[in-house]
């Protein structure tokens, strides 16, 4: 695709910043997301991601950047761009006393829906997010968290939006609730885009196109997972599980390449099975290449091998460490300057 | 903007009907004030009440207000804060001044609802008797339009201030002891100037504007004088519509402040 025919992305955040009292709680941050993508929104607590997210859907305003949602800066937007918005807001807040679809009902009003489109987008909505007629019928302050969930996420689809902001959907979810939670991202994947933060990152592993880092209002890392761990984790890890002894095995994989290192060795069973985990920092294919190399030796008998892909959890301590580092010895310097 | 209002309208005339709090505080504020009604008809030829009777309804509303309003405000604002639902339905195509005015318009209606509910012992007097009804100057309209719009121009400015008093906090209690406690001062201080002499009427300088502006605020309670006999004070409705317009105001600004 050329650039210029290239579809403007949905949201578009340059330089943004915020500033609560003394805590500055964006420093200049600067990401885009494109049509159809659901991108997580990761980083630890008090990193700025509720801000931004609070900020993207027209709830508060930034101090200073542009904020762009459907090309539409929201700084001089008079409030139309947010039917283009689904929000749901951390922990959910809804009225008690409503029930599911006189909530739903005055949440599509509110939205601008009339008539029986008003009417198609709920019965839509509560289809989408597996609420059942009688459900529908309950009051919300007797429902149970799951369904409270799903009834925030059917208000944030009433308008068809363009792009949906989950902030912690699946917090204190059942992982079936969980489930559901996905299914329904899944089901609207490429048509809707989806802006999820989650602390759960084997879900935000599990369904996301992309994830944006945050720490300390800075993004710390961003891409694909893939992306991600090539820029944090150096060293492929890979194991094998051989009836051999230590020194040939590794003699024989050193044959294929040189830096390759054994991390750990410990038998499987009985019989003299071993597990070998070693490391390389040439990346899977020279992994690849040991593992022909192995087979290829008679006298050696291979059961398992296996290319160990770090995951998001250790991508993420990785991509915040530095950073989490440099601003706690920054904020204690600052403390002891104080002090002094 | 004005169909955003509208929902938000429906939407809290809704719950404050399905809320029993509303039922409970109107059953008691209508009983009590029933009975005020009645004792003061039966002994109404031994005082020395210079109004006509069916004035007595409009003031027992208006300084059972304090009573009243707080119960239909305290939540709207302060429980929404309280719950965070106040953030969900900012997120929605709506600016913060439909929120307050839709909230404050439920909550006029309703009390509005209320005097007419008040209204209905002079008309189950007037039917069942008529000819007492008759002696009591029942019969006169403009005592009935005149008495309404006074409750109507004060339930304004009091719900507005229950409005106002309910958007500073996130304790649905405090708001009521506080939308309390400011209308009642509002009512003495009214109480307290009644009969006193009128500011002077020559607009010479700011100083005499606001003069005027704050007596004639001091002295709504002096108009009933007129309001009473069917004779509207254009002058005090403005007034009690800058009071609203004043905390009103002061709310959105409240509300603006909390998302920034």
């Amino acid at each position: 695709m050329s650039a210029d025919s290239k579809p403007l992305p949905i949201i578009e955040v340059l330089n943004l910043k915020k500033r609560y009292g003394l805590i500055q709680a964006l420093k200049g941050i600067s990401f885009s997301v494109g049509k159809g993508e659901i991108v997580g929104f990761l980083g630890p607590n008090g990193a700025g991601k509720s801000t931004t997210l609070k900020i993207l859907s027209g709830l508060i305003p930034a101090d200073s950047g542009e904020a762009k949602v459907c090309g539409v800066d929201l700084a001089e937007e008079d409030g139309e761009v947010r039917n283009h918005i689904g929000f749901l807001p951390e922990n959910n807040p809804l009225p008690e006393d409503l029930r599911v679809i006189e909530y739903l009902k005055f949440r599509a009003m509110l939205k601008g829906l009339k008539g029986s489109r008003k009417r198609d987008r709920i019965r839509i909505a509560l289809d989408i997010c597996d609420l059942e007629r009688k459900v529908s019928e309950r009051k919300i302050g007797n429902l149970s968290k799951g369904f409270r969930q799903r009834v925030g996420i059917a208000d944030a689809l009433l308008t068809e939006p363009r792009l949906v902001i989950l902030d912690e959907p699946t917090i204190g979810l059942d992982p079936r609730q969980s489930a559901i939670t996905r299914k329904m991202m899944e089901r609207l994947r490429g048509e809707v885009t989806f802006l999820l933060s989650s602390h759960i990152l084997s879900e935000v592993e599990a369904c996301c196109n992309r994830m944006i880092i945050l720490s300390h209002g800075q993004i710390v890392a961003e891409g694909t997972l893939m992306e991600l761990q090539k820029e944090f984790i150096n060293k492929t890890v890979f194991e094998v599980v051989a009836l051999t002894k230590r020194i040939p095995l590794q003699k024989s994989v050193r044959e294929v390449d040189e830096t390759c290192e054994l991390l750990q060795d410990e038998p499987v069973d009985a019989s003299g099975k071993k597990r070998f985990i070693f490391s390389t920092d040439k990346g899977e294919v020279v992994a690849e290449s040991i593992l022909k190399h192995l087979m290829g030796i008679p006298k050696l008998r291979v059961f398992e091998f296996q290319i160990e892909r770090p995951d998001l959890e250790t991508i993420f301590l990785r991509a915040t460490k530095k950073n989490w580092e440099e601003n706690d010895l920054l904020g204690r310097r600052a403390r002891r300057f104080r002090k002094e | 903007m004005m169909q955003r209002y509208w929902v938000i309208l429906r939407k809290e005339l809704f719950c404050l009907f399905i809320s029993p709090a509303t039922y409970v505080s109107t059953f008691y504020f209508l009983a009590l004030l029933g009975l005020g009604f009645r004792f003061f008809i039966e002994s109404f030829s031994g005082t020395n009440w210079i109004l006509p009777p069916l004035s007595s309804l409009a003031l027992g509303l208006l300084f059972g207000a304090p009573a009243l309003i707080p119960f239909l405000t305290m939540r709207s604002i302060a429980e929404e804060r309280r719950l965070g639902t106040l953030e969900t339905l900012m997120s929605a195509p709506v600016n913060a001044s439909s929120v307050i005015v839709g909230k404050w318009s439920a909550s006029y209606l309703f009390f509005l609802m209320i005097c007419c509910g008040a209204y209905a012992f002079p008309i189950l007097l007037s039917i069942m008797f008529p000819e007492q009804a008759l002696t009591l100057g029942f019969n006169k309209v403009e005592h009935w339009i005149g008495g309404f719009i006074f409750l109507m121009t004060f339930g304004a400015s009091f719900s507005a201030i229950g409005i106002f008093s309910s958007s500073v906090t996130k304790n649905q209690m405090v708001a009521g002891m506080l939308s309390f406690s400011l209308i009642t001062i509002y009512l003495s201080v009214m109480a307290f100037s009644y009969g006193e002499p009128a500011a002077n009427d020559n607009l010479n300088s700011f100083i005499d504007f606001f003069a005027i502006l704050g007596g004639s605020l001091n002295e709504g309670l002096d108009k009933i004088n007129f309001f009473a006999v069917g004779i509207l004070d254009i002058q005090t409705i403005i007034h009690q519509i800058i009071v609203v317009f004043f905390f009103l105001s002061l709310a959105t600004l409240q509300i603006e402040k909390i998302r920034h």
